[in-house]
Formats: C-alpha cells, structure tokens, sequence
C-alpha cells in the first residue's frame, strides 16, 4: 500500500496541522500521486440540527450535561489523533479555546477539522475515536468557562 | 444472481437511495419488492419525513441546503459506505447524471443504478449529445456552420425558415436571432457574427431550424449496458409552463405509425450505440406542420413521468434499475409500441397558479387521495407534513389509466376533482382547466400551447371579477 512516493500519515497530519493553523476555506495539496483537500465548514457554534435517532443517544450519559455540544460538521469519521497511536489532540479535562481542534471528520479522504467553537473544559467526548459520525451528530461537550 | 458491494451472503442487500420526496418514496417501494433494505440519504429538513419512516435507516448527510447535502458526491459515497450498500439509487435531478458520484461509487465497489460515466459524460452536454445522435442516425434539427457572413442565402434555403442564427461559443440563450425568411437572414447575419465577436471573443456563426408549433414526445429505453436495447413506448409531454412539464400521458396521441417508428428505431440505434446500462429517455420534438422528427436530448435517469409508462405496460422501471445494478435480470418484458391503455399524470405542484406560479410551501393540513381502478398516486405528503422550502415544489403525482384516452382525460379529471389538499395552495386548478380544454381534449397540442393559454383564461377572469 505504502510505497517511496507515498507521503506518510506523519507527513499528512504534519500538513494538516501546518495549514490548521493558517486561514484558508478549503485547500487542495498534491504530493506525488496523493491529492489532500482540506476544508473548513466554519465555525460550528449553533447547535446544528440534531438527527432524531442521534437525539435519542443524548449526553444524559455524559458528566456535564449542561456542557455546549460540538456537533459533527459532515457526515465521515471522527478522528481524536492526529495519526494512529499520536495522543490526541485534546485530552479529556483539558482547557480548549473557540478555535482548538477537538478532531478531524473525514469524508472520503477529505479531512475536516472540527472547532471547539467555544472556551471551556472539553468534558466528554459522545462518539468513539475511528467512529462513523453523520451530520450534526454529537461528538462532545464542553463545560464552557463562566463569562463572569 | 452476482453479488456486488459489501452485501454479505444471506442479508438483503442495501439500497441506499439518495433522493428525497416522491421519488425517495418511489424507490424505497422498489427496493422492497425485489427484497432489498432501503436506506435513506437525508438532509436534516428530511430526516423525519415520510419516506425517512418507511426506510430501514436514515443517515443524515448535511443541512438543508442541497448545495451542502443532495449534490455533494462524496457524502452520498460516504453514506452508502456507512450503510453497506450494494447499490445507490440517484433518482432524478441532484446527483442522477453527474459522472463524479457513478466515479466514487466504482472506486468503492458499489453499483450505481444508472448508466456507466463515460456515457453520462458523452450525453451530458448538447453538443456532445448531438455528435452521439448524429454517429447513430438519429435525426437531429438541420443545422450548419456559417463561412461567410455575407453569403448565406445557400445555407439558409439548406436548412428551411425559420431558423435561428446562434453563436457557435455563445451560451445561455445570448445572441440568439430568430429569422423568418432569406432577406432577414443576409440583414441579421452581419449584425449576429459581430455582436458575437464583441461578446464571445469570436464571431462564428451556425443556422440552425427552428420549429414554433412543436410537440415534446420522448422515448422510453432500458438497456442492459451491453448493446440491447428495449423500448417502452412513448409519453408525450407537450403540456408545459416555462420548459417545466404539467401533465405527460403514455402513449403520445395522434403520432402516425411511421412517425412514431422513426423515434422508436432513432432511440433503439442510440442505445445500442452507447451500450447503454438501464434506465433513459430519448427525448424529441415533432414539428406539428411538417411532421419531422429531431432529437433533443438524452435524459439518462428515471424520469418524473416513468409512472405513466409502468402503469401502461404493467412494468416496474426502478425495480429494473436495481436488479440490472445488482448483477440481475431486470425481468423487463417485451412490449408492443403502443400499449393496450392511456396513462395521464397530473403533476401536482406546491405554486399558485393565479399568482404567477408563485411557490407555496407550508403545512399541509389535511390531504386525501381519490382511489379506484386506475389510479395511482406517488407522493410524500400526508396529514401535518411540512412541505419545505428548500427543494423543487413537487407534491404528488397523480396517475391514471384507462382503456382510452378520452376515458383516461375524463377519469383524471374526477380524480383531480377528489383530490383534497389543504394548508397550501396547489396546481390542482390547472388540471382542471386543461382536462376540460377542447383542444387538450382533442389531443396533440404544442409546447407553446399552455402559457398563453392560461394567461388568456387568467385575463378572462380578471374581466369577469370586473
């Protein structure tokens, strides 16, 4: 599968996180006979619609209920790590920013950051890392700081 | 049976069907007839409608907005991956003749219930098309490249008044001249060949014959993607609003044997040309003075008024589809040209008609449907439905049959006159007006024939409110 002309996932997540942190709406970046395309959806802060059956899997499960959603930009999979056996790129209990990555949801090889959208302490991750996500699913919550 | 996809041995295997409304409708009954599980692609203004409750799964793949859900390639692909599907079902418009989501599909091993890239690519575009048509014998509107713009008398006699000049890069509509005889064409032809220069860079001009009392009859072809090629018939669908079809009927009425071979033949050499795979539609315009025949276009999908042929010849085309998709015999039987009943269907539409066609999305209260022999409905609507704003404003399809076409037109017309919708206003009024029209009545009438029509009824009534 991998071969000399093949980029590695380092050597993807390396351009992924590189290009994350310029301002761009999409991006398309070819590298031997790899393409990579990159595109923002915007922030998500408003609660996106919710799916009825992802409603039905809601965050009473989830220690901070009360905690703002982060709701899944596309329909793909939901990535925690930038590469497999990378940490991830938040950990539960850490401090995220409006504008932390969380994860990546990739659409056909397609990959997504996903935004915290808000500041705050990401609580609860709602989906498993490698997941199949769809549109406006729940991914995870937020306790957001006191605006005091 | 050849198993395609990711369908292990002894599940059914999925059909994911990446549409929405009747046809969403439409086809998940198609699935379950030949045993498979549908699986519903939907935005989030759809995730709760009714042909979302009659599927297996819904996977939701955007927002409203089509733009972000519907016609995105890679989010149909995507979800036909999550849902293990063996097939997807394009239905009509969105993503139905895109040659990019039949790509994805093929990367991932999953059959698309639809003709193969390439031919979705050589019929997507007119000209395109017309060079397809054209290496098969299909008769094509006479047409030639101009030379000399100062010496066109010849070509304009070649070809017959009237004919329209247009640019050979124009596009849109722009710089299209209409001219009725040869003094018109040696005035026009200068003016057209350097307005075409200033607008498109180049001044290259063809003529090409127009036909202003012309009917729409199209050809309905099924394929089995390896040269043969079977014909269902034919639909007229001449009543139309702004190239928007109204009503169509199976079989197209008054065509002579000889004129209806010419399309049949033109649509069966097409198909096998292509190799056609599944489903499509020929369509024609037949010039009502001359009686000539030219070819329009390829639609290559299901199309809106399939119904009318199904039910004329006791057929299931969107089974067809899938089984053909799945490695299957489609069990499409062969048919006579012209089937034994009339098929009318009526296209009920959420728009004003006494306000210019103005869209009515909203609430439908309460909806009853007329039934008997004969009758058929697709839809999407039921009591407390909440017609979106965000898509085409098709409601329902009404479709009758019968052993004539003057019953059908009187059985379609009680029917209409049952049908109960309230909460919106609908087309249903205009479906009165023309069922009940002479010259509808009598049959054959032009695409030109409904506008102005119904603006003189319109102006009729004003008068009479006065």
């Amino acid at each position: 599968m991998t071969d000399d002309a093949t980029p590695s996932w380092q050597h993807l997540l390396d351009l992924v996180a590189q290009l994350d942190s310029g301002s761009y709406d999409s991006a398309s970046v070819t590298y031997g006979d790899v393409s990579v395309q990159l595109s923002r959806s915007g922030p998500l802060t408003a609660p996106a619609p919710v799916p009825s059956r992802a409603s039905t899997t809601p965050a009473t499960t989830s220690p901070e209920p009360s905690g703002t959603i982060i709701a899944s930009p596309m329909i793909g999979v939901f990535y925690r790590c930038p590469s497999p056996g990378a940490p991830p790129f938040v950990e539960l209990g850490a401090s995220v920013g409006a504008d932390t990555t969380i994860g990546i949801v990739e659409v056909m090889k397609m990959m997504n950051p996903v935004s915290a959208g808000v500041n705050g302490t990401l609580t609860s991750f709602l989906v498993k890392d490698h997941e199949q996500v769809e549109y406006g699913q729940a991914l995870a919550v937020v306790a957001e700081a006191s605006s005091q | 049976m050849i198993e395609k996809g990711n369908a292990n041995s002894g599940a059914p295997p999925v059909v994911l069907v990446a549409n929405r409304g009747e046809i969403a409708v439409r086809i998940i009954a198609a699935a379950r007839r030949i045993g498979a599980s549908p699986v519903l692609a939907a935005s989030t203004a759809d995730a709760d409608s009714p042909a979302a409750r009659l599927a297996d799964r819904v996977i939701v793949i955007g927002p409203a907005s089509a733009a972000q859900s519907y016609l995105r390639p890679e989010l149909i692909a995507t979800a036909a991956l999550q849902a293990g599907a063996s097939v997807v079902h394009p239905g009509y418009g969105f993503l139905s003749e895109q040659p990019e989501l039949a790509e994805l599909l093929e990367i991932e091993n999953i059959a698309f219930a639809g003709p193969r890239p390439e031919t979705l690519r050589a019929v997507g575009d007119k000209s395109s098309a017309r060079k397809v048509a054209v290496a098969a014998g299909v008769p094509v509107a006479p047409a030639v490249e101009v030379d000399d713009v100062e010496a066109v008398a010849g070509l304009g006699d070649s070809i017959g008044y009237p004919l329209l000049i247009k640019a050979v890069f124009g596009g849109g509509g722009r710089g299209i001249r209409l001219v009725n005889d040869a003094g018109d064409l040696a005035r026009l032809a200068p003016q057209a060949a350097a307005e075409a220069l200033a607008a498109f860079g180049n001044g290259a001009l063809y003529l090409e014959r127009f036909y202003p009392a012309a009917r729409h009859v199209e050809v309905q072809v099924f394929g089995d993607g390896e040269g043969r090629a079977q014909i269902f018939g034919d639909r007229d669908c001449s009543v139309q609003r702004r190239h928007q079809k109204l009503i169509e009927e199976c079989p197209a009425p008054g065509l002579s044997a000889a004129t209806r071979a010419v399309m049949h033949d033109a649509s069966r050499a097409l198909v096998q040309a292509l190799a056609y795979r599944g489903a499509g539609t020929v369509e024609f315009l037949v010039d009502t003075q001359s009686e000539a025949v030219v070819f329009l276009e390829v639609n290559a999908r299901i199309q809106v008024e399939h119904p009318v042929t199904e039910e004329a010849y006791g057929i299931d085309l969107v089974a067809a589809q899938l089984r053909l998709a799945l490695g299957g015999d489609p069990e499409l039987p062969d048919v006579p040209p012209v089937p034994s009943a009339t098929v009318l269907e009526l296209r009920i539409n959420a728009e004003d008609p006494e306000n210019d066609f103005r869209p009515s999305p909203g609430t439908i209260s309460r909806v009853r449907w007329p039934s008997g022999p004969g009758i058929r409905v697709d839809t999407q609507l039921e009591d407390g439905y909440r017609f979106p704003p965000f898509y085409d404003s098709l409601m329902a399809k009404l479709i009758v049959r019968a052993h004539s076409r003057n019953a059908a037109v009187a059985a379609a017309r009680s029917a209409a006159a049952t049908v109960e919708i309230e909460g919106v206003t609908t087309t249903l009024a205009l479906h009165e007006f023309v069922l009940s029209h002479p010259d509808f009545i009598r049959g054959g009438v032009t695409t030109s024939w409904f506008g102005p029509t119904w603006e003189h009824r319109s102006e009729q009534r004003m008068e009479s409110v006065r």
